[in-house]
C-alpha cells in the first residue's frame, strides 16, 4: 500500500466504482426532451435546448451537416483513448470493432495519404511541436502497422481511413464556409484523434497492446 | 523517435470540447466527463463519506454542468468550475439530511500553512480514514485547501462561508489530525 508524507500527496482523483456516464447521459437526454417544447417557446434549458443562430445555419445546410456527421463517426471510432482509459470506460477496441462490423467496405485504407498535409493543416495545427511529432510518427507508421496483429491492424486502418475521410469532408466544407467555427472545431478534434491513433500505434508494439 | 505529448494537446482541445458540448454534442461532453470524473468523484466522496451519495453527487454535478455550460467562461478552469458545482451539490445533499453545523469565526488566528506534512510517512488509507472522521466543516475546508490546493479565499467562496471561518475550520482540522496522525505543519 502507498505511503505519503503530506496531505498534498494524496490522490485527488478517485474513480467511481462504476461507470456513471450512462445515467448522466440518460438524464441529459431526458432534459433535452423536456426542453424541446421550451425551446420552441424560446426558453433554453440545456446547451442543445435552443441552438444558436450559427448552429441553426449550420444544421440548415446539408453538406455541413454531412461533414459533421462523418467527423462524428471518426471521433466515435477512436474516441479519446486517454480519456476513456479508466477502469470502467467502455473499451475503445470494442467500439471500433463494432463500427468496423457495421461499416461496409472494411478496412482497406492507405495510411500514406495521411502524410500529405494541406494548407488547412497549417492553419489549424500550427504548433511546430505537433507537426514534428506527427511527422515522426508518420515516418514509421507503415512498419508499425505491418507489425500489428491482424485484428488490431484492421481497427487501426479503419480508424485512419475514417479520419482521413472526415478531414477531407471537413476541409471541403470549410472551403465553402471558411469562417464556420463549428467546422473548425470538428477539424481540430479530428486532427487530435489522428494524433492519438498514431501515438497508440507507435506505443502498441507488435502485440497490439492497447488497440 | 519523438513521442507525442497527449498531456499538452489535452489542454489545447478542452476548450474545443466545451464548445462542441455547448452546441449539444453529448459525445464531446462525455469526453469531458471521462477527463474530470475522477477528481469530481474524489471530492464528492471526501465531502460525503458515503459511496452511494458520492456517486449521486458526481452524476448531479455533471448534469448541472451540462445545463449551465453556456454560462461557463472558457478562459477559466473547467476543473475548478466543476469542483464549485460539486461542492454545491454535496452541501445541498447534506443539508437535506441535517442542519449545517455552526462554527464560530476566528479571524484573528493565523491560517495554517499550505503544506501539511506528516512526521513519518503513513498509509493513504489510514490518512483517508482520519480525514473522514473529522467534523464536516473542518473536513470540507481541509479537503479543498490541503488536498485540492484551493486558497483560503477560494475554499471559503466554494463553501459559502467567510474566509475567517474557513481558516478556523482548518485550525480545527489541523488540531484534530495532529492528535491522530502526528501531523506537523511546515
Amino acid at each position: 500500500m502507498d505511503k505519503v508524507k503530506s496531505l498534498g500527496e494524496l490522490p485527488r482523483a478517485i474513480e467511481p466504482a462504476r461507470d456513471l456516464w450512462p445515467q448522466i447521459e440518460a438524464r441529459i437526454r431526458a432534459s433535452q426532451a423536456d426542453a424541446a417544447p421550451a425551446a420552441d417557446a424560446g426558453e433554453g434549458v440545456g446547451p442543445a435546448a435552443l441552438p444558436s443562430r450559427g448552429a441553426r445555419r449550420f444544421m440548415a445546410q446539408p453538406w455541413l451537416a454531412a461533414a459533421a456527421m462523418v467527423a462524428s463517426v471518426a471521433l466515435g471510432v477512436w474516441i479519446g483513448r486517454d480519456l476513456l482509459s479508466g477502469p470502467r470506460a467502455p473499451p475503445v477496441a470494442a467500439r471500433a470493432g463494432a463500427t468496423v462490423a457495421a461499416a461496409p467496405g472494411g478496412a482497406q485504407a492507405n495510411p500514406a495519404v495521411l502524410d500529405a498535409p494541406t494548407a488547412l493543416d497549417a492553419a489549424f495545427v500550427s504548433d511546430p511541436r505537433f507537426e514534428r511529432q506527427r511527422a515522426a510518427l508518420l515516418q514509421s507508421l507503415q512498419a508499425k502497422i505491418a507489425a500489428l496483429p491482424p485484428a488490431s491492424r484492421a481497427r487501426v486502418l479503419f480508424s485512419l481511413e475514417t479520419i482521413r475521410k472526415a478531414k477531407e469532408d471537413l476541409e471541403a466544407a470549410l472551403g465553402k464556409d471558411p469562417g464556420n467555427a463549428l467546422l473548425q472545431e470538428l477539424l481540430i478534434n479530428t486532427y487530435q484523434d489522428e494524433m492519438r491513433v498514431l501515438t497508440d500505434v507507435h506505443t502498441a508494439g507488435d502485440t497490439g497492446r492497447g488497440i | 523517435m519523438t513521442h507525442a505529448e497527449p498531456q499538452e494537446s489535452r489542454v489545447d482541445w478542452e476548450g474545443a470540447l466545451v464548445q462542441r458540448a455547448r452546441s449539444g454534442d453529448t459525445r464531446a461532453f462525455e469526453r469531458l466527463y471521462r477527463e474530470h470524473a475522477g477528481r469530481v468523484h474524489g471530492l464528492c466522496l471526501r465531502m460525503t463519506r458515503d459511496a452511494a451519495l458520492a456517486e449521486d453527487c458526481t452524476q448531479e454535478t455533471f448534469v448541472n454542468a451540462w445545463r449551465a455550460l453556456a454560462r461557463f467562461e472558457t478562459r477559466s478552469s473547467l476543473s475548478t468550475w466543476l469542483h464549485r458545482i460539486a461542492v454545491n451539490v454535496a452541501l445541498a445533499k447534506r443539508r437535506k439530511n441535517r442542519d449545517v453545523e455552526q462554527v464560530v469565526e476566528s479571524p484573528d488566528e493565523d491560517a495554517p500553512a499550505a503544506e501539511w506534512i506528516l512526521e513519518t510517512p503513513m498509509e493513504v488509507q489510514d490518512i483517508e480514514i482520519a480525514i473522514g472522521e473529522l467534523p464536516e466543516g473542518a473536513r470540507d475546508a481541509l479537503v479543498l485547501h490541503a488536498l485540492y490546493g484551493y486558497s483560503h479565499e477560494e475554499a471559503a467562496r466554494m463553501l459559502g462561508i467567510a474566509e475567517g471561518t474557513c481558516k478556523a475550520q482548518l485550525h480545527r482540522a489541523r488540531r484534530l489530525l495532529r492528535d491522530r496522525l502526528d501531523l506537523e505543519v511546515a
